[in-house]
């Protein structure tokens, strides 16, 4: 232990010092970045490798290097960009009412002076279920056979005991996407409620003086002032949307054009066994994360250090 | 530092302690060979046939695949590929066998074994078993559809059901009364199987010249593939279609049967014990033909499924997994399967297992025999799964069917089978 | 009047979200005691028509089901020991020491995070058949490993920050030994950090499904996400949807136990872990 504590940085360092700190700090992290990077650093090494060839794993006879042409017919593919705009779509939507309804939650867990374990608690359990169980829960709710959907809201319009929610596109889309909001909104939640216990009671009490509405407030006070939490709330969901898959995997394992960048990789791989092919995906998919991250960090200027902590 | 050193070695050694305890428990072994049969899930049929097969020689085990016949693919195929030994025999849904076979996955069967599969099996069991003149697989069990009904609905509509009918009266027919016509149209394999059998009654064939490849002749742009979609087209827009018709697979179309407005229902033998418990009074109303044809006149070919038991190539112990193959297709132990799993013989003495004419009428047993020589089996050919996927991508869902969409899924799945698109 | 109609709002706030996060959980629950036939023939009314426990006996008396569920806490759990075990050896790192490097292990642990598991499934399965890794607990825990760590890092430096490291030093003045002084003064301040990334690492862990449907082949690491497609019914045809539900409430049990005990150190996790300033 004693070498330990002698890492303790102090204000002025030795250089012995500062070396020593540097070796104790590279051991330190040594052993979790080895075991990040086992297991995707040579996977992905391997990708970009197996993304120049036309290999399919029931015929590797055929093993033929074709250079880029597998981005060319991934890029040249409607099903790819109509699975890229489904993603879109779904990243976008569920994100963006996620980021209301969890406000609102937090604004009531946030005011709320009773039975705060009890909401505390009831909101943690979406959160902690299995994706899987969550996509079944809601495949249920939705089934034509076995569900409660059709009766419940039998007096809307279009709403029938034979409506068929997963026998269209956007019916599809929307079981789906409630699925995953169902889900992930505590998550979303309890990051503004972080956020909120910052905003200072008093500048609210100081624009109420001033006569300010609530909508005032909220828009003029609370909002500019969470500012960091929404955005990092908005980067984390963001990015976890886009691969969405479990729920896809099982409500309708892509029918109706339900598919998503995720799942079309995975079918390529996993089901169709195309390695080539699928690489290429495999590979576009982890490029397309990178840039929405960056573009996500970039256009809503997210100090990811400072959000973590970090000076 | 100690601390952290003790701390890394504390966790090298959970990791190695727990692959040892899991590598111990497989190696319990006494010298006599275990041969490990990956099965389908199933309510314990090939289990007993294991029990029964295995001798002073070696015992057969089982290990349950995935439900999800696709699954079941994936995961066999992979171990395949990486050459695992751990696999001696697999029970194999026929769409993968020629994929399997084409990739050297399978072991020969022996000359005198294939001789006498051949001898026993249905035409059908048979002709889904073979791939480049060889059999491939043992046939097991072997499926097959016919056109279950409603005699209460029958005698309402006024339907003459002793001679054979075709898809067009049916329709018809459950449109005019009230009631349904329920099939199998997710977007899943099953779909394809009543494709296939479209297609084949009205005399065509999904592809041909299977020995070359991507380069097969595909038969879906033709005037079989046309009747075929006509008959999809019509059902999915009269009132005689389900609500649920694109997402019904087997299960969801027997609900249908089963409820009121339930009619017709083209499914699989298990139909007729599949209400025993749950809805005695619809098994009482019952009734059962030949699969509806697709062209009036014409024969119908019904579907074709089932099990062939085929051997791992990279089997340890081929030689005693080829009698344990003889053994576990024998026509008593496709008997016993039977009996315990409504999973119907691949050989029509396999059908003359006793217990069998205790819970299936005789017409309907020699019914099932019927239609297992008459079934068309879907294409034989390593790359069913790019044909099957793009059908599936192409006549999904059945109400987007319409008289274009033969020659717009032959084109499709031929740019798929060249990678020239994405599937 | 402002303040009753506060209190109102606030009530209806509670109720809603009440029901918003239990509805689902009531409704699995009330599909995991419908019977076989009832749902066979079709059942949309929420509640059983003829409850029946049927399906817990079916799931309890099913031994591959023990054992997935055997196989999901003994890897979720091993997962979750030394992942935050390494992630607390980085953090302290990361929170204390100065050392060259540090922005890019940030940056690994950053990528990592939003990694498409989907893609690195294909070559992950020939490595570890390479190394026999291929149907094995560890061929489990150390990709969950990989995937919990950016979070449990992340979480466990912003909870190192605000320790107020000088009161070790302090401590040590007062004439206690490093050893007493880390014991009684630092230990009890990083643990709640290390209780929570523990806890969502075991959540992840708990719930991963690509990897482990693709990783395993037999019951002897199949985990339970991964088990649910091997149900089997009296239909051959489709997956018995009562047991399924019932083996969804099996695996919820502990989620919402873990959720009772713990929901103040996980709450404070969630939210320390990335908006502190």
């Amino acid at each position: 232990m004693s070498t330990t504590t002698a890492g303790r940085p102090g204000k002025v360092v030795a250089s012995d010092r500062a070396k020593a700190e540097n070796r104790l700090g590279l051991k330190l992290v040594a052993p979790a970045v080895v075991v990040m990077l086992v297991v995707t650093a040579y996977p992905m090494i391997q990708a970009l490798y197996l993304s120049l060839y036309r290999y399919r794993l029931t015929t590797p006879d055929d093993k033929e290097f074709v250079g880029l042409s597998n981005y060319l017919t991934i890029l040249s593919d409607s099903l790819f960009w109509q699975d890229t705009v489904n993603t879109v779509i779904i990243m976008i939507v569920t994100v963006a009412i996620e980021l209301v309804i969890g406000f609102a939650f937090a604004m009531v867990m946030h005011r709320i002076v009773f039975a705060r374990g009890a909401i505390r608690t009831s909101i943690l359990i979406p959160y902690g279920i299995i994706t899987v169980v969550s996509a079944f829960a809601w495949q249920f709710t939705f089934s034509i056979n076995n569900g409660w959907v059709n009766s419940w809201f039998a007096w809307l319009p279009w709403i029938g005991p034979d409506t068929n929610w997963f026998g269209e596109h956007w019916p599809a889309m929307f079981a789906i996407m409630v699925s995953e909001i169902w889900k992930t909104t505590p998550f979303m939640a309890l990051l503004l409620l972080a956020g909120l216990s910052q905003v200072s009671e008093d500048m609210i009490e100081a624009a109420k003086v001033d006569g300010a509405t609530w909508w005032q407030r909220l828009w003029k006070v609370i909002l500019p002032n969470m500012r960091a939490a929404i955005m990092v709330a908005v980067l984390f969901r963001a990015l976890d949307a886009f691969r969405i898959f479990d729920n896809i995997f099982v409500m309708t394992r892509g029918a109706q054009d339900t598919e998503s960048s995720s799942f079309l990789t995975y079918r390529q791989v996993i089901e169709q066994f195309q390695l080539g092919l699928g690489s290429a995906l495999s590979v576009l998919l982890f490029l397309t994360v990178l840039l929405l991250a960056w573009l996500i960090v970039k256009l809503f200027r997210v100090d990811l250090a400072q959000a973590r902590g970090e000076g | 530092m100690d601390g952290v050193r003790r701390g890394l070695a504390a966790a090298a050694a959970l990791i190695t302690a727990s692959g040892l305890l899991a590598a111990c428990s497989a190696n319990a072994d006494s010298g006599k060979p275990e041969l490990v049969w990956y099965i389908n899930p199933d309510s314990g049929g090939q289990a007993a046939v294991a029990k029964k097969c295995s001798t002073d020689d070696y015992t057969i085990t089982t290990q349950v695949l995935p439900q999800d016949a696709n699954q079941q693919r994936i995961q066999l195929a992979r171990r395949l590929a990486a050459g695992d030994s751990s696999i001696d025999i697999m029970s194999i849904d026929p769409p993968y066998t020629a994929e399997f076979a084409n990739a050297g996955y399978l072991a020969d069967i022996p000359e005198d074994l294939q001789g006498k599969l051949k001898d026993q099996s249905f035409k059908g069991a048979t002709d889904a078993a073979t791939w480049d003149g060889k059999l491939v697989v043992a046939p097991f069990w072997s499926n097959t559809q016919v056109l279950w009904y409603r005699k209460s609905f029958v005698e309402k509509a006024g339907i003459d059901m002793t001679k054979p009918v075709t898809w067009d009266q049916i329709i018809d027919a459950a449109s005019k009364n009230d009631g349904k016509v329920a099939v199998q149209a997710n977007k899943y394999e099953g779909y394809v199987v009543w494709i296939n059998s479209l297609i084949a009654g009205a005399g065509g064939e999904i592809a041909t010249d299977t020995d070359k490849g991507v380069d097969l002749t595909l038969g879906l742009d033709s005037e079989a593939g046309e009747k075929a979609a006509g008959v999809i087209e019509k059902l999915a827009h009269s009132k005689a279609a389900p609500p649920d018709l694109s997402v019904s697979q087997e299960g969801q179309a027997g609900a249908t049967f089963g409820s009121a407005q339930g009619a017709f229902l083209t499914n699989w033998t298990y139909i007729w014990t599949n209400y025993d418990s749950t809805q005695p009074e619809v098994k009482k109303d019952i009734g059962y033909t030949r699969y509806p044809q697709t062209v009036a006149g014409e024969d119908s070919r019904p579907p074709y499924g089932g099990i062939g038991i085929g051997v791992s190539s990279h089997s340890a112990h081929v030689d005693e997994a080829m009698k344990a193959v003889e053994c576990l297709t024998s026509p008593e132990s496709q008997g016993i399967n039977a009996e315990m799993t409504g999973n119907m013989p691949a050989s029509s003495a396999g059908y003359d297992y006793p217990a069998l004419a205790k819970i299936y009428p005789e017409d309907l047993l020699q019914l099932f025999q019927d239609s297992l020589d008459a079934a068309a089996p879907r294409t034989v050919t390593p790359y069913w799964s790019d044909i099957s996927g793009g059908i599936q991508s192409t006549w999904h869902p059945p109400a987007s069917v319409n008289s274009s969409t033969p020659k717009e899924s032959q084109s499709f799945i031929d740019e798929v089978l060249h990678g020239k698109r994405l599937l | 009047m402002n303040r009753t109609r506060n209190l109102i709002g606030t009530w209806v706030g509670f109720l809603l979200i009440l029901v918003w996060c239990l509805l689902p959980v009531v409704w699995i629950i009330s599909l995991s005691f419908k019977g076989v036939g009832e749902t066979a023939a079709g059942s949309p009314q929420f509640l059983p028509k003829d409850p029946t426990l049927q399906n817990y006996k079916d799931i309890l008396n099913d031994g591959d089901f023990l054992d997935a569920l055997r196989n999901s806490f003994g890897i979720a759990l091993i997962a979750t020991f030394l992942s935050v075990i390494f992630a607390t050896l980085a953090a302290y790192a990361i929170a204390r020491l100065e050392f060259r490097g540090k922005r890019l292990v940030l940056s690994l642990a950053l990528a990592i995070a939003m990694f498409p598991v989907v893609s690195l499934v294909g070559p992950l399965f020939d490595l570890w058949r390479t190394f026999h890794l291929f149907n094995t607990w560890p061929g489990l825990i150390i990709p969950y490993m990989t995937f919990t760590l950016p979070l449990a890092i992340w979480t466990l430096s912003a909870f190192f920050r605000e320790i107020p490291w000088e009161m070790e030093q302090a401590a040590q003045v007062d004439g206690a030994t490093s050893w007493q002084a880390f014991r009684k003064v630092i230990v009890p301040l990083a643990a709640p950090g290390v209780f929570t990334a523990a806890i969502l690492t075991f959540f992840f862990a708990w719930n991963e499904f690509v990897l482990a449907i693709s990783l395993t082949s037999t019951t002897k690491s199949r985990t339970v996400p991964a088990q649910m497609s091997y149900f089997v019914g009296p239909d051959p045809f489709n997956p018995p949807y009562g047991q399924l539900a019932t083996a969804s409430v099996v695996v919820t049990v502990p989620i919402i136990i873990i959720v009772l005990l713990f929901q103040r150190k996980i709450v404070a996790g969630l939210t320390s872990g990335a908006v502190k300033g």
